[in-house]
């Protein structure tokens, strides 16, 4: 008979013990929560300590980035792609080496380089992407590169480019520039008539 | 009000009296209808936000570009129900279809039908039943009924589990909250939910007020022995064995889906808050301000109703979220090893107190 009623209490403690750690979570719940709400929030990246500085590193698969304004479009850097991933149009500017403002064509490369080409489209599909870094090495001016590790200082890294949209990952470096003003730099065609 | 004020209302009352009558009721029935899906959007709400705060999570929050579920996640249970509404109604090839298309209609009835005693404040009560307290016990069991319909029409061995076990539990469990309601109407002398409220004005033990909870020792017992039976009447964790999603997928409601589903999800939800409801009426003073004198009109009557009520509900919650499941066995032990005798001492103990104090 003791036995029953050290069970009822001893079952009824336990069971107070029970609610109380949940309760304490329950109003502790700003300071003990671990739930990111990852766009907004994110993880801190660790510091990096593996025996030398990480801007020594020679190759970095993150994200490919286009400097465009350095771009001379000489698509050495399609051709190299492996999986047809990068698409570049260019049209010939006519004026080597100088600025067309109106359209937002520098004239110069940083290093110096006089542009002939205007480059109108630079589309990278990051989804076809094979990460193979092989563009990377043909570019003259060093204009397309993996964003982070040795070229933080162009670009910081960037390995979270996740979209909604299959199609948002196609990234468009070229400058964007109303037809109307591009249609005296693109070639003239001859009207046919009906 | 209650359903004869109602009826004195409509103009064609005195013509047609069936009429009037039947108007009065479809106006009750759609305000309770409305009540039971609002209250129970808000208590999924707080389900999934309580449950997520118990175990260091923050639930759903909706944030981030695009539409998500709201700030806080407060559309989280519109999207829920928009869910439920829009997906396929599955039934079975073998199943027994007529009883497997009534199930869901016959569990939500019994919880739907307790709702015409539910005082909610001086005013507002459907019908004030002279039988108030014995009609909600007595519908309260119907929902039994219908899960076992569920299990047997489904014919799925794991449907037919749940509902035997649904059964054998809620019958126990009917045992225990009705003998500790028995003390309650010992005490009160009345079976109307009003009446029982009535006897509960003013204060005892000079500041605490005159709740039947605070009455004697053997009234404090018998409310948790009632709450927690109707937990158990509720299917709810720590006594969901009849769902017991790690032993029998889910159940008698394991071939659910959509809408019918839903509608088991709505009278469980509805039947909580029924045995909150009688909880805060039979042992918590109703609609009856803490304070005896204090916050009594009509508007504050609701209010403490409400706010008991949905404390007791929150009280289900934490349950559900801190204990595990009994087993079938230790389920049948508590009823009829523990709460069924302390039931029976506390009627006799309320007994021998009102005749030597009250």
């Amino acid at each position: 008979m003791s036995r029953y009623f050290r069970n009822i209490f001893e079952s009824i403690s336990t069971l107070m013990t029970g609610l109380g750690i949940t309760w304490r979570h329950m109003i502790r719940i700003r300071k003990d929560n671990v739930t990111l709400q990852y766009p907004e929030e994110r993880w801190p990246r660790p510091e990096r300590n593996i025996g030398f500085d990480f801007s020594e590193y020679n190759i970095i698969r993150s994200r490919l980035q286009v400097d465009i304004d350095d771009c001379i479009g000489c698509l050495k850097c399609e051709r190299a792609c492996p999986v047809q991933c990068i698409k570049i149009v260019t049209v010939k500017s006519g004026a080597k080496g100088e600025d067309l403002m109106d359209i937002g064509h520098t004239g110069l490369t940083s290093n110096g380089t006089k542009k002939a080409l205007i480059v109108t489209r630079f589309d990278i599909d990051m989804s076809e992407c094979c990460y193979c870094n092989l563009c990377v090495y043909p570019c003259p001016e060093d204009c397309i590169y993996m964003t982070g590790g040795p070229n933080s200082k162009k670009h910081p890294i960037d390995y979270e480019f996740s979209q909604y949209d299959r199609n948002d990952l196609i990234f468009k470096f070229a400058k964007e520039v109303e037809e109307e003003k591009m249609a005296k730099y693109l070639p003239q065609k001859e009207k046919v008539e009906a | 009000m209650t359903i004869d004020q109602l009826m004195n209302w409509i103009p064609f009352g005195a013509d047609w009296p069936a009429l009037a009558f039947f108007a009065a009721v479809l106006v009750c029935a759609l305000t309770v209808f409305l009540f039971i899906a609002v209250y129970a959007l808000m208590a999924i709400y707080g389900e999934v936000k309580i449950s997520s705060f118990m175990q260091d999570k923050v639930g759903p929050m909706g944030q981030g570009v695009g539409f998500h579920a709201g700030k806080w996640g407060l559309l989280q249970p519109v999207a829920d129900a928009v869910k439920l509404i829009l997906k396929e109604d599955i039934i079975p090839t073998l199943a027994d279809k007529k009883l497997f298309i009534m199930a869901p209609f016959v569990v939500f009835i019994g919880a739907f039908i307790s709702f015409a005693a539910l005082p909610f404040n001086q005013h507002t009560v459907v019908s004030d039943l002279n039988i108030g307290i014995f009609y909600i016990l007595a519908v309260g069991s119907l929902s039994v009924i219908g899960i076992i319909l569920a299990g047997w029409g489904s014919n799925n061995k794991w449907s037919l589990y749940g509902g035997m076990r649904s059964a054998a539990q809620i019958v126990s469990y009917e045992i225990p909250a009705a003998l500790s309601i028995i003390t309650v109407i010992m005490l009160t002398g009345t079976l109307s939910m009003q009446g029982i409220i009535e006897f509960q004005k003013g204060t005892i033990w000079v500041i605490l007020p005159n709740w039947i909870i605070f009455n004697n020792p053997f009234s404090f017992i018998a409310f948790f022995i009632f709450f927690i039976s109707g937990v158990a009447e509720c299917n709810r964790t720590p006594f969901d064995i009849p769902e017991a999603e790690s032993e029998l997928v889910a159940g008698a409601f394991t071939e659910y889906s959509g809408m019918r589903y839903a509608f088991f999800f709505l009278s469980e939800y509805a039947e909580m808050f029924v045995i909150s409801a009688v909880a805060t009426t039979a042992f918590l003073g109703g609609w009856n301000s803490p304070i005896s004198g204090f916050f009594d009109g009509p508007g504050w009557g609701l209010f403490w109703f409400m706010g008991k009520s949905l404390f007791l509900v929150f009280v289900m919650l934490w349950f559900r979220w801190t204990f595990p499941r009994l087993r079938v066995d230790q389920l049948m032990s508590i009823c009829w090893k523990v709460f069924l005798p302390f039931a029976l001492v506390n009627i006799f103990g309320v007994a021998i107190w009102s005749l030597i104090i009250g």
